[in-house]
């Protein structure tokens, strides 16, 4: 912070330098488009308080020094920034900052007027980056593009967002994900761009605009085009500024006492006596666990230390039973936490030089309470710089580095079972807090003791290059990349000594051996007094052994290297103006290298201080060496009649190093064409209002080789066994898996029709994309191989599958008399996908042809059976009977009241027989037993065989949906982000999603600890406790629609109030702008998940540690979400 | 500008040159089938794989799947508290993998529905073939050819253990081969006689020894041969009645077991229990093949922690099974003249039986098992002694390093006794006396370790012909010297791999059906004597006794004098009832309807 108000001084001084005689300017102001005199406007010489406003008729005056630049501003008007030369006389056209009608956009190798685009391409609103307390660009993209899809699945700091663009399946070997390009190179990264750099990014959603960018370029390009200094001779200093706290946004209620009599009932329910594992629950320490609750439950603090007699017990069978209710939210979440964010910028012109310097760091602390550290913290850092050698041949080079650190707690080097699966595993009384001033052994206590690990990415690239002009018409430009980026994972292990909740409890005595006795309040007493108990204690020790998980120092280094070159000349032809062509042709390549070692050492000697130096045990180390290239040709065409027939034609021709050789090379062709309809002389009645009118069509074609590089080849990968002779490990190499030698690129083929409309002087805007996307040639396992096959199915271009999509923005912005402004974004966008090739499966479970991506087969519900929908006998109790269903299996069920009912037993195993308030489902086949068929959507007869099953959901978002709204006056300025996704289903797995998941380790959250099904509570959502034994697809948790997880939401997901100070005011001090703001990020989300503690934008297992099978696949298991509110200054000199 | 153009030429130039170049990037970090088969050593390095999949011994880690105590768990031996864990109650809706892993279904001890190995065998098969003529020698190839054919026969033995009739692919089959993927299962005496073929080429052409005694050689093969064939003898015999089939594979077991045998290259020259909690059983006479583990290369398992006296075992060792334990005077309990061999406190039980009770069991009640008779046979005799802990790496946790006797010259001897003695009911050569002699017998008269012989613990009298103890226990349809080898059986594998198979393949598994009261029941107890702990106001109404005549004793705070007899484990009741189609598992759901998919049809296991 220092540092930075150091530069800022400086540079302050350098620009008032430049104050010397006076003289005097004058002209006129208009605004450009209509070319009517702006009266109010306000004139300031910079770096000064001099300053004057325009006449009624527009007109001006000022005196200034030599060497001044006018600064000239008006609300709702982009500031312009002039150089008073010798002339006396300036007349300027200010432009209305909310301008679109000519907007360039940047497409691929270049630019083009928005007017005239005929690909689906989408240039976001830059404003919805500013004044967000965002750690990256990908989050702040979210909802602000239709068709671009952002989702943030958790709170882990220094994660990436899953961004898409069309559809959430590009093809199931390759990526489905955009190619993410800064000037025309590719970055492994979104989070490495720093927000303040960009001048403005494009995405490139069909094939038409994409192609151009050939094989990384399938699934859509976010373009990203980096400040590289000014248009005009000025210097320009702008700093943001941004302090936020965050805390977690979704409320995180476990369920304590209510989950305990749902343990008890589950086992009851079963002729058990007891459930758990370390601690226990039995039918009389749940009747005590109550009364703790009435005696203790508002006495007994978090951190208060854990009582035997009073909070715990042993029991005869030397079980521990717990009384004492913890609340995991107290122990793992810390409310509040800080993060900063700080940019500063140079950029300017000086005679044929442009330069752009930034500088950018942000520190961004965690929610996890426990961890000694939980922050990550990124420093950008990028120079540009271009001259002109001669006048037509500019030279320019730039680099950009980038530094990413997350430092946290390292407690296990598992990604399938990390401290938070063991937080919504436990139940309540499972103790968090110490013991006789020691810690207990708990998921806190391990985050609490852990070393901090860190990961850190350094990524620098110099590029440099030239665009030449040899004659007016024709350009060559000529760019090489190179890119290196670090990673080092550093993984400090310890191990962990507290009081071992896991295993048995001892005897506590006094000093002299003499057994201690305590009374239920845990207070000591005589061993004769009423109601004393032998007292029992934890043992106290290093429960994790020698060399285990985590008594180990573990290191990573990657390097990774790209070198890019692109290459391409351009050439325009106008004949008369009425024939304007373009011509490019051009090369890229791209290759990248990547190496990577790691080592370790088990039992460390200093907990401390884990070194490779200071450990003794096992060393391990492993590494891996990797590479890939691409090559490109291309050319494209365009061509403009008129200014209102556009026609494009693309055509690449790629190779990869990816494919066996005779495969390595394609052809990929695409067009795209426009009509700017109101440009025809026959439209002009509609001049008045409609201000622009295109509609827009594009076919092409992209070869996709985003798949591992070996799929042709019948790989055996060698590692160590865990068979040793003569103390060594065997060494062994692998079955060779079934391979397709003839494997080639996927070929994604987009269709795109859409027009832009203007109207009402260009206030209002409307765009709209209906697409087809083709994924053809799908490298998919060849369908149809069962398991007497003996290994998977070999991987080819055997399936196809297709994404219909719309897109819809709408935009609006008005400018009142009064100064009052508004402006207004929504966006819209659905996009389906299905499998339209895939052998001949019928199966419901497999890829059958017409699939929709991402449906759910489940069951459909009709409700709980209640009492009496079953028999009883004499004693009362529910009478077991047999039956038989049509097949000719026997189920051994209760006997039903009605006869007519369906049966269930084909749903039941073990010790489950449905009865009152189980799940009932609906027999939608009519045939009395409820059963999947043989889950066939047509069996050999052409019937359907799928027995009661239905599709139930879809687990991809649908009906995503933004809105930004805002307003400006007199300085002031407001705007509310709002997005969402209209549909979405998930079925769920683990503790927070399924009832029972696992009801003997404990864990539920109160939603469905105080909704269960009783004799008592006949109307609960969830049925009948009954131990799932971790099974989220059996018994009541048969995939269906009660329990399907309704992952529709809407999110507030920004509000800012800002206040921009006077220019008058503020030129005093030598400042264009100054901003203040305050913002509120992710605050209020509205969703239909009735309380369970799960964020409408997870997805089950992905975590950016492992990004299929993160803890186990439970859903919402993992750091939470997080909110925050902000506020920030924006400065500009 | 000149410059400028030829600079860009140039490099246009340089790079259309080296175009393929540019893309021939293949990967770095991995052989391929097409250039790994290059010498012996690929071959090795090939068969390295197959050993943890089928020498599991104590497995790994938390790896239970084959491994001794913890993953044997469910058979007639054992009782739980609550009910009985079952069998399942109908077919599941998946039961196929296509992973390399060791996984298996516990009620059935055996492979799931993967082929997984089978094709890893084939192809072996395969590529040895290839190598034949100019890459290594006839010898070498015989060897090699021997080990992928050994391992493909162990592998169908499983399969054909847990499904009965499956596929038989004797080569890798290509991913056109619709028709052979497809097919139906076939029969289980056509695959075993395969197996058959397998096994005897791979007797004759296997080395006597390949660099260490810990890889795979002839010994160890004939061993598991022996088991094998064992297996699937008895079956065709008391399932199919097929007495051609059964004498052709037992006489194949009992050939590869004589082999072994008369190698003479093993003894029984260890003590019981050092055969399962040794550091080292490199020089143990009687081990064929063992697993090794140790903590500094970071391979060590958990089956000693759950022997260690502190973790729990449920289910637990019944009464039935401490009662078939014969007594140190060579008699069932019931005929026994040992003082005290009738009483069935554990104390007595230890004092007057054979040796391996003692080696097995703790010996005094034990809360941490379900029916308080507790097995701490896979832990040395230090490890006990530090209960309830703490303990140190090697007797907790996942970090145990005891080795693991893979296969051991008592189960060949067994093997080879049980083949002989129904080969004999099917017209072969009557046992003698000496058949007797080099096996049960050796075995009763391994040595004692010191603990053992500091408690008074006698060797058993030997077994003699002569003298068959006629045990009013024995089932009528088993003849007095097979009823004595199954005994010896029980006796010696205790939560070792046998006795689920055992008494499938007896045809017996009635005595799942737990109708014998004996198999719900711990051994006798005199609480107030021998466990008072228990004798506290949370055990009224819980804590019971049986009485030798059936009475049961419900502990109520008063009563704690009449708490003395047969243990029953709280709220144990029985498993729920099964049929005799539980002898095979079911396929999958899935795989059928993937079947009728196609137009093929996988036929369900009978009662399925």
């Amino acid at each position: 912070m220092k540092k930075t108000l150091a530069i800022l001084l400086f540079l302050g001084l350098f620009v008032q330098m430049a104050t010397a005689q006076k003289r005097s300017v004058s002209g006129e102001i208009r605004e450009k488009k209509t070319s009517e005199l702006l009266p109010g406007v306000t004139v300031l010489e910079k770096g000064t308080s001099n300053g004057t406003v325009t006449s009624t008729d527009g007109q001006y005056q000022i005196s200034v020094s030599e060497g001044a630049t006018l600064v000239i501003s008006y609300v709702g008007m982009t500031t312009q920034k002039i150089k008073v030369g010798s002339v006396s006389t300036i007349n300027v056209n200010l432009e209305s900052a909310y301008e679109e009608l000519d907007e360039i956009v940047a497409v691929g190798y270049g630019t083009q007027k928005k007017t005239n685009l005929t690909g689906a391409v989408a240039s976001v609103d830059m404003k919805v980056l500013d004044s967000r307390p965002i750690p990256d660009v990908g989050r702040g993209l979210q909802g602000t593009t239709p068709g671009l899809s952002v989702v943030v699945p958790s709170g882990e700091i220094g994660s990436d967002p899953i961004m898409k663009i069309r559809g959430q399946l590009g093809s199931m070997q390759g990526r489905s994900s955009p190619l993410i390009l800064m000037d025309n190179v590719e970055i492994p990264s979104i989070q490495m761009v720093n927000p303040d750099d960009i001048e403005s990014i494009s995405v490139l959603k069909d094939a038409a605009s994409a192609s151009i960018y050939g094989a990384k370029a399938a699934f859509g390009v976010i373009l990203i085009t980096t400040k590289k200094g000014a248009k005009t001779e000025s210097v320009n200093v702008t700093y943001s500024g941004n302090l936020a706290f965050q805390n977690i946004s979704k409320k995180m209620e476990m369920a304590e006492l209510d989950g305990l009599e749902y343990t008890t009932l589950a086992f009851e329910r079963v002729g058990g006596v007891v459930a758990g594992a370390f601690w226990q629950m039995t039918r009389e320490g749940y009747d005590k666990a109550k009364i703790w609750q009435e005696t203790y439950g508002d006495v007994v603090k978090p951190n208060d230390p854990m009582l035997y007699g009073r909070d715990w017990y042993v029991d005869a069978s030397n079980r521990k039973i717990g009384l004492r209710t913890y609340d995991p939210y107290d122990y793992m979440v810390n409310e509040w936490t800080p993060t900063q964010t700080h940019n500063v910028s140079v950029n300017g012109k000086s005679g044929k030089t442009e330069y752009n310097v930034a500088f950018g760091y942000l520190d961004q602390t965690g929610l996890i309470k426990p961890s000694k550290t939980d922050d990550f913290q990124r420093y950008n850092g990028s120079v540009r710089l271009g001259t002109y050698i001669t006048d037509n041949l500019k030279v320019y080079a730039g680099s950009m580095y980038s530094k990413r650190n997350k430092s946290y707690a390292y407690a296990t080097s598992s990604t399938t079972a990390d401290p938070w699966l063991y937080i919504y595993r436990w139940g309540p009384t499972y103790p968090m807090t110490t013991e006789d001033g020691d810690p207990l052994r708990s998921p806190a206590y391990e985050m609490s003791a852990a070393n901090t690990a860190n990961q850190e990415t350094n990524y620098l690239s110099m590029n440099g290059g030239l665009n030449y002009s040899p004659t007016k018409d024709w350009k060559i430009n000529f760019d090489y990349t190179h890119a290196n980026q670090e990673y080092m994972e550093k993984n400090p292990g310890t191990r962990y000594t507290a009081r071992d909740t896991w295993s048995a409890a001892v005897a506590r005595n006094d000093v002299d051996g003499n057994r201690i006795y305590v009374n239920n309040a845990g207070e000591e007493v005589p061993s004769t007094a009423e109601g004393a108990m032998p007292a029992y204690q934890l043992v106290m020790k290093t429960y994790t052994s020698v060399g285990a998980n985590p008594d180990h120092v573990y290191q990573i280094a990657q390097n990774m290297q790209w070198n890019t070159i692109n290459l391409n000349t351009t050439y325009d032809l106008n004949f008369d103006d009425v024939h304007k062509f373009n011509f490019m042709l051009g090369m890229n390549s791209v290759s990248m290298t990547s190496t990577s070692n790691w080592s370790q050492i088990t039992q460390l000697v200093d907990y401390e201080n884990p070194q490779f130096n200071l450990a003794y045990g096992t060393q391990t180390a492993g590494g891996n060496e990797y590479w890939e290239s691409q090559l490109g040709f291309f050319g494209r065409m365009n061509y403009n009649f008129k200014e209102r027939y556009l026609l494009e034609a693309n055509l690449r021709y790629d190779g990869t190093s990816k494919f066996p050789t005779d495969l390595k090379w394609r052809w990929f062709p695409s067009f795209s064409a426009g009509w700017r309809v109101n440009e025809e002389s026959w439209m002009d009645w509609s001049e008045s209002w409609l201000d622009a009118l295109k509609f827009r069509g594009s076919w092409g074609t992209i070869g996709d080789q985003s798949v591992p590089g070996s799929l042709y080849v019948p790989t055996m990968s060698g590692s160590m066994t865990s068979w040793m002779i003569s103390n060594a490990k065997l060494y062994q190499f692998g079955t060779p898996g079934a391979v397709s030698t003839s494997v080639t690129w996927q070929d994604i083929t987009t269709l795109d029709l859409g027009f832009d409309a203007r109207f009402l002087k260009n206030e209002l805007g409307l765009g709209f994309d209906w697409f087809q996307r083709d994924t053809k040639n799908m490298i998919v396992p060849l369908e149809g191989i069962p398991a007497t096959f003996g290994t998977g199915a070999p991987q080819s271009n055997y399936g196809s599958l297709r994404t219909n999509g719309i897109e819809v923005q709408v935009d609006y912005v008005h400018r009142f008399k009064n100064g009052l402004g508004i402006n207004m974004v929504a966006t819209f966008s659905d996009a389906v996908t299905e499998i339209t090739e895939y052998g001949t499966t019928q199966s419901i479970d497999s890829w059958y042809v017409g699939k929709t991506y991402g449906e759910i087969w489940g069951y459909e519900t009709d409700r709980l059976y209640q009492k009496e929908d079953f028999e009883y006998g004499g004693d009362g109790k529910l009478q077991k009977v047999e039956v038989t269903d049509p097949k000719g299996t026997k189920y051994t069920v209760y006997k039903q009241a009605d006869p007519n009912s369906p049966t269930q037993g084909r749903l039941q195993s073990g010790n489950f027989l449905f009865g009152p308030g189980d799940v009932k489902f609906k027999d939608l086949n009519g045939d009395g037993v409820i059963d999947p068929g043989n889950r066939l959507l047509t069996n050999a007869n052409g019937e359907a065989d799928y027995g009661d099953l239905k599709v139930i959901g879809n687990s991809t978002p649908r009906y995503q949906y933004g809105l930004r709204a805002g307003a400006d006056f007199k300085g002031i300025d407001f705007s509310v982000f709002i997005q969402g996704v209209g549909k979405r289903d998930v079925w769920g797995n683990g503790f927070l999603a399924i009832p029972g998941f696992n009801s003997s380790d404990g864990a539920m959250p109160q939603a469905i600890a105080g909704d269960f099904w009783r004799e008592d509570r006949t109307g609960a959502f969830y049925p009948a406790p009954y131990n799932q034994a971790g099974s989220n697809t059996s018994l009541n948790m048969q995939v269906q629609t009660r329990y399907l997880l309704n992952m529709a939401y809407t999110r507030i997901q920004n509000i800012t109030l800002g206040y921009s100070l006077p220019m008058s005011v503020i030129s005093k001090v030598n400042i264009s702008k100054a901003r203040f703001y305050v913002s509120l990020e992710n605050f209020f989300t509205f969703d239909k998940l009735g309380g369970l503690p799960i964020d409408p934008e997870v997805i089950s297992g992905y975590s950016m540690w492992n990004s299929s099978y993160y803890n186990m696949g439970r859903t919402g298991i993992g750091v939470p979400t997080y909110k925050s509110a902000s506020f920030g200054l924006q400065l500009n000199f | 500008m000149k410059k400028i153009i030829i600079v860009l030429l140039t490099a246009v130039t340089l790079v259309f040159s080296s175009c393929e170049d540019y893309l021939d990037k293949p990967s770095l970090t991995t052989m391929n089938d097409d250039n790994y088969w290059t010498s012996e050593n690929s071959l090795r390095l090939f068969a390295n794989g197959f050993y943890s999949n089928y020498f599991v011994g104590y497995n790994s880690s938390w790896g239970v799947d084959y491994a001794s105590l913890r993953g044997y768990t469910f058979s007639d031996d054992l009782a739980s508290s609550g009910k009985q864990g079952g069998f399942e109650t109908q077919a599941p809706s998946s039961r196929a993998a296509t992973s390399e892993t060791a996984a298996w279904l516990s009620t059935y001890t055996g492979s799931t529905w993967n082929f997984a190995w089978v094709r890893k065998s084939n192809l072996f098969i395969e590529r040895i073939d290839q190598m034949k003529d100019d890459k290594i020698t006839a010898e070498a190839y015989k060897h090699w050819s021997a080990v992928a054919r050994f391992f493909r026969g162990y592998e169908y033995s499983r399969l054909v253990s847990v499904f009965g009739n499956v596929p038989y692919y004797d080569k890798v089959l290509l991913d056109t081969e619709i028709d052979l993927m497809y097919k139906d299962r076939d029969d289980r005496t056509m695959v075993m006689d395969k197996v058959y073929d397998d096994f005897v080429y791979a007797l004759d052409n296997m080395r006597l020894s390949d660099e260490s005694a810990q890889y795979l050689n002839k010994y160890i093969a004939a061993s598991f041969i022996s088991r094998l064939m064992l297996f699937e003898g008895t079956w065709q015999k008391y399932h199919l009645n097929n007495n051609e089939k059964a004498a052709k594979y037992l006489n194949l077991a009992a050939t590869a077991a004589q082999f072994v045998i008369d190698s003479k290259k093993y003894s029984f020259a260890s003590d019981f229990r050092s055969l399962f909690g040794s550091e080292d059983l490199s020089g143990n006479k009687e081990v064929i093949l063992f697993r090794q583990y140790d903590a500094a290369i970071g391979v060590t398992h958990h089956i000693a922690s759950y022997s260690n006296g502190y973790e729990s075992q449920s289910p637990g060792p019944n009464l039935k099974l401490a009662k078939s334990f014969i007594c140190n005077d060579g008699k069932p309990y019931k005929l026994s003249t040992v003082e005290n061999a009738g009483k069935l406190n554990i104390k007595s039980v230890v004092a007057t039986r054979d040796p391996r009770f003692e080696a097995t069991f703790w010996d005094s009640p034990k809360k941490e098992s379900a029916t308080l008779l507790y097995a701490c046979k896979f832990i040395d005799r230090e490890g006990v002694k530090l209960y309830p802990g703490p303990y140190p790496a090697k007797y907790g946790s996942n970090t145990n390093t005891n080795d693991a006797p893979v296969i051991r010259l008592a189960e060949v001897v067994l093997n080879w006794i049980e083949a002989k003695a129904e080969l004999a009911t099917l017209g072969g050569t009557p046992v003698a006396q000496a058949d007797i002699d080099a096996s049960i017998n050796a075995i009763r008269n391994r040595p004692l370790d010191a603990t053992a012989t500091a408690k008074g613990i006698k060797k058993t009298a030997p077994l003699s012909l002569a003298a068959l103890p006629d045990d009013p226990e024995r089932d009528a349809d088993v003849p007095a010297l097979i009823w004595e080898i199954r005994r010896e059986r029980r006796m010696e594998f205790v939560f070792e791999h046998s006795r689920l198979l055992d008494i499938k393949r007896w045809k017996k598994i009635n005595y799942m059906t737990n109708t014998d009261p004996d198999n719900l029941l711990g051994l006798w107890v005199d609480f107030q004597a021998e466990y008072p702990e228990w004798l506290v106001k949370a055990k009224e109404g819980k804590l019971k006794v049986k009485k030798e005549d059936g009475t049961i004793v419900t502990y109520n705070a008063t009563n704690k004098a009449d708490m003395v007899g047969y243990y029953i484990p709280e709220n144990v009741s029985n498993r729920d009832a099964f049929t005799e189609r539980v002898y095979l598992a079911p396929v999958g759901n899935t795989q059928i309807s993937e079947y009728i998919d196609k137009g093929f049809t996988l036929t369900q296991t009978p009662g399925w």
